[in-house]
């Protein structure tokens, strides 16, 4: 009977064992402004004792493209492969995480046995901060500021500033050309509730840093808001 | 009996108390669970979510995914890199603006996506509360909050 039970706990952990060694499952890029897109390599071996199958593999967006060199999908024990993932990054800008989802022998359809992630650090070549203007409604009429700031090695202008509506007035001050810029924005009705989109057009050399935007909102402040003011 | 014989008599035994088990109890349960005592930061269980709460939905599973069967009045926010970033942050800002709760979800708690997606959202500095769902799409699928879904006990 001990025998049987010890075959029966080999099978056990012969079982568990499978699997595939990644030194690494997050890699960090920093990528230049313009980058369109990022190819990272995912090496890895078989250091179980027994053969492992890579039965599915998939991104979390329709942006990635992945392939497993030489098209290969079992690996015997000892043997090594490389898992390459190509990503389309279009215009994102900050950090952005990409990832794959990798599925071996048995995984059940909910959870995948590793997810591969690339990190993706890109440069913010035109800044707006704050995001977005609040202001209560029925409160002060105050002008706010959205400062503007140029993080790129050569000077980017602001040609132009544009709102969604004519709630909100809009004036542009120059701080530094090309580098630092001001919008002040104020609410023209401060009874109705009202949202405003504010664009900036650059002459920035990078088309997809070239036109940002921010929020200007008139509403009633959350009860969370209301609560902590004086 | 030989040691054979005793594995054979093991598995024949574990067989059968597993097939009773599936008799009785029926197939595994697929519904995703969640504790609210080890969520991470940010993250929300469905059952925390009060019935009737205002809440602006936000799915961050591919467009195709959305469309078939996300949950009704939801918002698309993806991060494919062949959708208008632009265009999600101002439909975002003119629903979530007066409204107290976001919760964002993708797939399933595997997926990644909504984390970085409710990040970019507080980041918009809107006045909201943006969660994440655990268990994401499989949860509100499971409780029958989806398309063509009913809610499964």
């Amino acid at each position: 009977m001990k025998i049987g039970f010890g075959i029966w706990l080999a099978l056990i952990v012969w079982v568990r064992a499978a699997g595939l060694d990644f030194p690494d499952t997050l890699k960090e890029i920093h990528a230049p402004a313009d980058v369109k897109t990022v190819t990272t390599d995912f090496e890895f071996t078989n250091r179980s004792d027994k053969a492992v199958t890579v039965r599915e593999y998939k991104p979390t967006c329709s942006c990635v493209a992945v392939t497993i060199k030489g098209g290969k999908l079992r690996y015997l024990p000892g043997e090594s492969g490389v898992v390459r993932a190509e990503f389309d990054m279009g215009n994102f800008s900050g950090v952005v995480d990409k990832a794959v989802a990798l599925w071996l022998d048995n995984d059940p359809a909910e959870k995948p046995s590793l997810t591969l992630t690339v990190r993706v650090h890109i440069p913010v070549l035109v800044s707006m901060e704050p995001k977005t203007l609040k202001w209560d409604l029925n409160g002060k009429v105050e002008p706010q500021i959205i400062r503007v700031t140029m993080n790129h090695s050569k000077p980017i202008r602001v040609t132009g500033v544009s709102s969604s509506t004519e709630a909100f007035k809009k004036e542009l001050k120059t701080i530094e050309e090309g580098k630092t810029y001001e919008l002040v924005v104020t609410p023209t009705d401060i009874a109705t509730p009202g949202l405003g989109v504010l664009r900036i057009e650059t002459d920035c050399d990078i088309a997809k840093h070239r036109i940002q935007q921010a929020f200007a909102v008139v509403r009633k402040p959350s009860p969370a808001e209301a609560a902590a003011k004086p | 009996m030989n040691s054979w014989g005793q594995l054979a008599v093991i598995a024949a035994v574990s067989l059968a108390a597993a097939g009773g088990t599936f008799l009785v109890k029926g197939p595994p349960s697929r519904v995703p669970s969640c504790d609210p005592a080890i969520l991470k930061p940010g993250e929300i269980c469905l059952s925390q979510i009060p019935a009737g709460a205002e809440v602006v939905w936000v799915d961050a599973r591919q467009r195709s995914d959305w469309e078939k069967t996300g949950v009704a009045g939801s918002l698309l926010w993806n991060l494919d890199s062949n959708e208008d970033m632009s265009a999600f942050e101002e439909e975002a800002a003119l629903r979530i603006a007066g409204n107290p709760r976001v919760i964002v979800y993708c797939g399933d708690e595997n997926c990644g996506v909504s984390s970085q997606v409710a990040e970019r959202i507080r980041a918009l500095d809107l006045g909201a509360e943006v969660s994440v769902l655990r268990g994401g799409w499989r949860a509100l699928k499971a409780a029958g909050r989806v398309k063509d879904s009913s809610p499964r006990p």
